[in-house]
């Protein structure tokens, strides 16, 4: 019962299921990638601003 | 508690069971009572998703965490945005294409039926034995708070979640987890907010926050490269990432809320909703602590936090010797006041103030080794905490509706879990090898009566846990046995060509490799996750390497 269906497939497109925002998934990946960034340096930030 | 908090308490619980069954009324069949006809939108699944992540435990015990370690535990979330990440571009299109009803029914579709059971077995034995720890873990502090016996806290909270979700399924587990999580971040701004407002009016924000940061509260990232060490930044990035990817990819209790989307689209939003969030929440919770342990620079503290612990101690310990350890620590305590309202007004004074902190660190060890010496056994009341500051601070209603908050918090977590034990033990074990076929009421039937008897399972183990001992810290390193290996031999099936038998011999020698680690405390806990998951993939590789013939292996490169 082996398929051997590796990520090799391309990804078959959604029908009626558009993407909501920045036009792909990888930019909406992007986003989130960014946005860990920016709250680990404004965790750094606080970590050591001088209160 | 006040009137008014009882009163807030019971409205709580009749209410939240009462919509649990409204919301999950006319299940007619399988698909209805374990998907929720797969009609959800992303922002319930996300906040349901959120909701079975965070814990009774996870809520008093990280901000009590926060009061005596500062909030290093924030960084065990750093790996989760990532993880959610590469969750939604791999595993969630293949599980939401395969119309499965559980994460290990692919593993059938992709390798064979006994690497399907083995890794739903590993799932039922992890989950099933922590689901009593989940009841019993908060019944401790919630019996402590409202002065009942922990046997009634138990079946309280466990016969009123059992109720709604054998009756309406995972429809039920998802709308009470919106109104339970809605109810949680509420009960988060609102603890912030009071421990804000009840500091002295000479002490502002700022000096609070700058007394926190010079007790080592605010520390939050530790660049140490120790793999034994707990809660670096790599630990955080790294075994954060792992143990993210295991639990939000491979756990059936998580899997199965994102299967209930409408659409794929719909799953990985609500995914991605916890990416952007999940690290801002447990900044605030864990910050609460911080600004709990500033408020009682103000408010002298307890001398335990366990006031039962505290009255035992009273009528057992020699005299003269509480007498005079409760003298030290009063002494230190108005030293260490007196030398916050310093550091407040004159930013220079931080090296007097953390002499006064060691000092009164110092006098509580001293309350803690007699307490430990009396009673005879190790003493730890970290978690009740921040219950304590609830308790002494609120009034009108407020305590009672904190209180319903780690009610909402046990209660969404094993809501999940009964959902979820259900269903893997339906589909990958009733439906699949003793009565494949059946109708729909049926079906309902039995899966009611499997949740009801995951439910009774769960309440049986944590009224029995005081007798279980240590067993009880066995099951909890049990589960962190389990999820590296699950995730490996998912990795094998999304990533790989890797046939059937050598992935199923790659789980085996993953859970041997984590059973090593965890034996011989080679590493700390976050890195389990990370070595079984990474032994399964290369045992699964090297094994099918090694036993490929040369035209299979041609046969699968020109497929």
């Amino acid at each position: 019962m082996s398929h051997n269906s590796g990520m090799h497939e391309p990804e078959i497109p959604e029908p009626h299921d558009p993407v909501p925002v920045f036009g792909s998934w990888p930019r909406i990946y992007a986003a989130v990638l960014i946005c860990l960034a920016l709250v680990m340096a404004g965790i750094a930030l606080f970590q050591h601003w001088n209160f | 508690m006040a009137t008014a908090d009882w009163v807030v308490l019971a409205v709580y619980l009749v209410g939240i069971v009462a919509f649990g069954m409204w919301s999950g009324r006319g299940s007619k069949g399988m698909d209805e009572f374990f998907l929720a006809g797969r009609t959800m939108r992303w922002w319930a699944i996300g906040l349901s998703v959120m909701a079975t992540q965070i814990s009774a435990i996870t809520f008093v015990g990280t901000t009590g965490q926060a009061y005596t370690d500062g909030m290093r535990f924030l960084v065990v979330y750093f790996g989760l945005p990532i993880a959610m990440v590469i969750i939604c571009a791999t595993l969630v299109p293949f599980f939401y294409r395969a119309r499965v009803f559980t994460a290990y029914e692919y593993l059938e579709k992709r390798f064979d039926a006994r690497t399907r059971t083995l890794t739903s077995l590993l799932f039922l034995c992890g989950r099933g034995l922590s689901v009593g720890v989940t009841l019993y873990a908060p019944s401790l502090v919630l019996a402590v708070i409202l002065g009942w016996s922990e046997n009634a806290t138990i079946l309280v909270m466990g016969l009123s979640t059992i109720v709604y979700v054998v009756y309406g399924g995972n429809r039920s587990v998802i709308w009470t987890d919106v109104v339970q999580m809605a109810l949680i971040w509420f009960g988060i701004f609102l603890c912030v907010g009071l421990a804000v407002a009840r500091l002295p009016e000479q002490v502002s924000l700022r000096d609070a926050l700058a007394v926190a940061q010079a007790a080592g509260r605010l520390q939050v990232m530790d660049t140490s490269t120790s793999l034994q060490k707990p809660y670096t930044l790599w630990s955080g990035l790294i075994g954060g990432l792992f143990l993210a990817l295991s639990y939000f990819g491979t756990d059936q209790s998580q899997v199965q809320r994102y299967l209930a989307g409408k659409s794929l689209t719909q799953s990985r939003l609500s995914l991605l909703f916890n990416a952007f969030v999940k690290v801002p929440m447990q900044f605030m919770i864990l910050l609460t602590g911080a600004l709990v342990f500033v408020f009682y620079h103000f408010t002298a503290p307890p001398l335990l936090w366990n006031a039962p612990a505290l009255a035992r101690l009273e009528k057992s310990a020699p005299p003269a010797e509480l007498q005079a350890v409760r003298d030290e620590f009063t002494r230190a305590y108005e030293q260490r006041r007196a030398a916050a309202a310093l550091l407040a007004a004159d930013r220079a004074q931080a090296e007097p103030y953390r002499a006064a902190q060691r000092a009164l660190d110092g006098a509580r060890a001293k309350v803690v080794a007699l307490e430990e010496r009396v009673s005879g056994v190790p003493y730890n009341d970290t978690n009740y905490i921040f219950p304590t500051y609830i308790l002494a601070t609120l009034r009108g209603g407020l305590a009672g509706l904190v209180i319903a908050v780690i009610f909402a918090a046990a209660m969404s977590t094993l809501s999940g879990e009964l959902n979820s034990l259900a269903t893997a033990t339906m589909v990958d074990f009733f439906k699949r090898y003793v009565r494949p076929v059946a109708s729909d009421a049926q079906d309902l039937l039995a899966s009611r009566i499997c949740t009801a008897l995951w439910g009774a399972f769960a309440m049986l183990v944590a009224l029995r846990a005081r007798q279980l001992g240590s067993a009880i810290e066995t099951v909890n390193r049990f589960g962190s046995y389990v999820y590296g290996p699950i995730l490996g031999v998912f990795a094998l099936a999304v990533l790989t060509r890797v046939r059937a038998r050598p992935a199923f011999i790659g789980i085996l020698c993953g859970e041997a490799v984590v059973a090593a680690l965890s034996i011989t405390n080679a590493v700390h806990w976050l890195w389990f996750n990370v070595f079984g998951a990474l032994t399964v993939v290369a045992c699964g590789l090297l094994i099918d390497a090694l036993t490929r013939s040369p035209s299979a292996a041609e046969g699968v490169r020109t497929s």
